[in-house]
């Protein structure tokens, strides 16, 4: 298996790419979109990142894209997020699908539900002390029922209260997560520079924020951002690789069209 | 075991809107979704077929673009989808709606089961499950909450009322309705998304399943609309919960349990 500080020391961005919604009314022309913007990362030498359902909107699964479309898998170069909204047999489906295609890199979230996704429950898990999984329990089953198979990383939010986001990162990495994601971020944080001073030995990608829609951003961390903030993607990731020389980064919502050749020559 | 699953494409509830004159649900200006309970009856069809081999039929009336549905019935696991569309069942109540679907199973043939939904969320009445069987004069068992196989000629249900439940043995062949708990329905796959685009759904028509036309639409329903309302809009409400966190966690859970929001 590949060391999880294997993209921050060979300066490997970590590029998300949204899977096709399972409402689309074009789902072949997705699939073709996504087809290309996953060969492209794959090109780039950087690591694809797909989202599993984000902010609880139902899509297809990144392995089963990548299983229909005879997409190549580079085990460094791929990473799957798996969330808490699945079936016990859908979540066995997925993890076993990932091994088949050699795919090493999960990032486990609890994740966001909707009415039509079902959510794992604790005895799915054999977990008898808690009344809901979380991405803690979904850790300690990975690694319990598939040992030694996956990289596994979890996400970290510098939105949430600073205690109980820390203490919930020690049950996280006690879970067996050897890397942390951040949530996006448009500027130094605090509570990530805490993150990186308790733990400097494990990989921390921060999340940049390539949308210039700072109101998605709004939505996806729960807190406003004035409207009428001026703000350049491209600018703002070349200051987070300043402030956080040490730190991978995870571009998140990034335009293939006109931010991708940009981003290339960032990180040098 | 040859199951066919009747559903029905409706308005997304929140976006529902009726025509002041017609007194109907304006449907063209509305997202249409399968009715939510129907999820439930196919993912038992499917299941069933699972564990008993055979073959789920997914079966629904409507407009052209219900076609829709039955796409999305594919994709979540049933082997074929028919459609019942024509002009002749426009305006069908219940009554005539569960007429058409009655004639549709008799002409598919060789059916042991019919599941329902229990009801759709747009008229809310749950009389077509009953109504199928009715005109099938087949045994009928309705909000279903467990269906086990026995033997090859009956079900052991359990059926929820507002007492508890009942488990009641039912003779094949049967129409059954059932209701959310009996099963967490599957998403549908992309490999099961991608066989629904390319299948081929039949569109049958009063002649292909010899229904009388007198018995269809408007003039085979008993039912007329004298006058259709939206509902009042909900007044909400605030509670303030205080106490330690430790209290203000309990109670809070103890609200949402009150409200079967968990």
């Amino acid at each position: 298996m590949h060391d999880p500080k294997y993209h921050i020391t060979n300066k490997i961005y970590h590029v998300e790419i949204l899977p096709p919604k399972q409402e689309s009314t074009k789902l072949l022309e997705d699939l073709e979109i996504f087809k290309e913007k996953y060969l492209r990362v794959m090109d780039s030498g950087y690591c694809a990142c797909i989202t599993d359902n984000a902010m609880g909107l139902m899509a297809f699964q990144g392995h089963e894209i990548i299983e229909e479309m005879k997409l190549p898998v580079h085990p460094d170069q791929v990473m799957i997020h798996l969330n808490t909204f699945h079936t016990k047999a859908d979540l066995d489906n997925i993890l076993k699908s990932c091994m088949r295609l050699g795919i090493e890199s999960l990032l486990i979230i609890t994740g966001d539900g909707s009415d039509r996704l079902p959510k794992l429950q604790p005895s799915d898990l054999e977990e008898t002390d808690v009344e809901s999984v979380t991405s803690v329990e979904l850790l300690r089953y990975i690694q319990k029922a598939y040992p030694d198979t996956f990289v596994l990383g979890v996400a970290f939010n510098p939105y949430e209260p600073e205690e109980h986001e820390l203490e919930k990162m020690k049950r996280k990495l006690d879970a067996g997560a050897s890397f942390i994601i951040t949530q996006p971020i448009i500027e130094r944080n605090a509570q990530i520079d805490r993150l990186l001073t308790e733990y400097p030995d494990i990989p921390v990608t921060v999340e940049a924020w390539m949308s210039k829609k700072l109101s998605l951003l709004s939505d996806a961390i729960g807190y406003e951002i004035p409207a009428d903030m001026e703000y350049d993607p491209i600018a703002t990731l070349k200051m987070l690789h300043q402030i956080y020389p040490m730190c991978g980064v995870y571009l998140s919502l990034v335009g293939f069209k006109t931010q991708y050749d940009l981003v290339k020559d960032v990180w040098k | 075991m040859k199951i066919v699953v009747c559903i029905k494409q409706v308005p997304a509830s929140n976006d529902a809107k009726i025509d002041p004159e017609t007194k109907r649900i304006i449907r063209d200006a509305v997202k249409s979704i399968m009715n939510p309970f129907d999820n439930y009856a196919l993912e038992e069809g499917v299941r069933l077929r699972e564990k008993l081999g055979g073959e789920v039929i997914a079966l629904t009336m409507g407009p052209p673009s219900a076609e829709a549905v039955l796409r999305e019935a594919i994709a979540l696991g049933v082997d074929s989808g028919i459609l019942l569309s024509d002009r002749a069942f426009g305006g069908s109540d219940t009554w005539a709606t569960s007429y058409a679907l009655a004639k549709a199973i008799e002409r598919i043939g060789q059916v042991d089961l019919v599941i329902c939904g229990k009801q759709a969320i747009d008229g809310d009445t749950a009389q077509v499950g009953p109504g199928i069987a009715a005109h099938l004069d087949w045994q009928q068992a309705t909000y279903l909450m467990e269906i086990k196989p026995t033997d090859k000629n009956t079900i052991l249900t359990k059926r929820l009322h507002e007492n508890g439940y009942d488990i009641c043995e039912v003779t094949l062949p049967a129409v059954v309705t059932v209701v959310k708990g009996i099963n967490t329905p599957r998403v549908p796959t992309l490999k099961g998304r991608l066989a629904s685009l390319k299948a081929e759904i039949p569109t049958w028509k009063p002649e292909d399943i010899s229904a009388k036309t007198e018995q269809l639409g408007l003039n085979g329903s008993p039912t007329r609309v004298v006058k259709t309302e939206p509902p009042a809009p909900r007044t909400s409400s605030t509670i303030k919960i205080e106490g330690t966190p430790a209290q203000c966690a309990k109670e809070l859970v103890r609200q949402l349990r009150l409200r079967s929001i968990v």
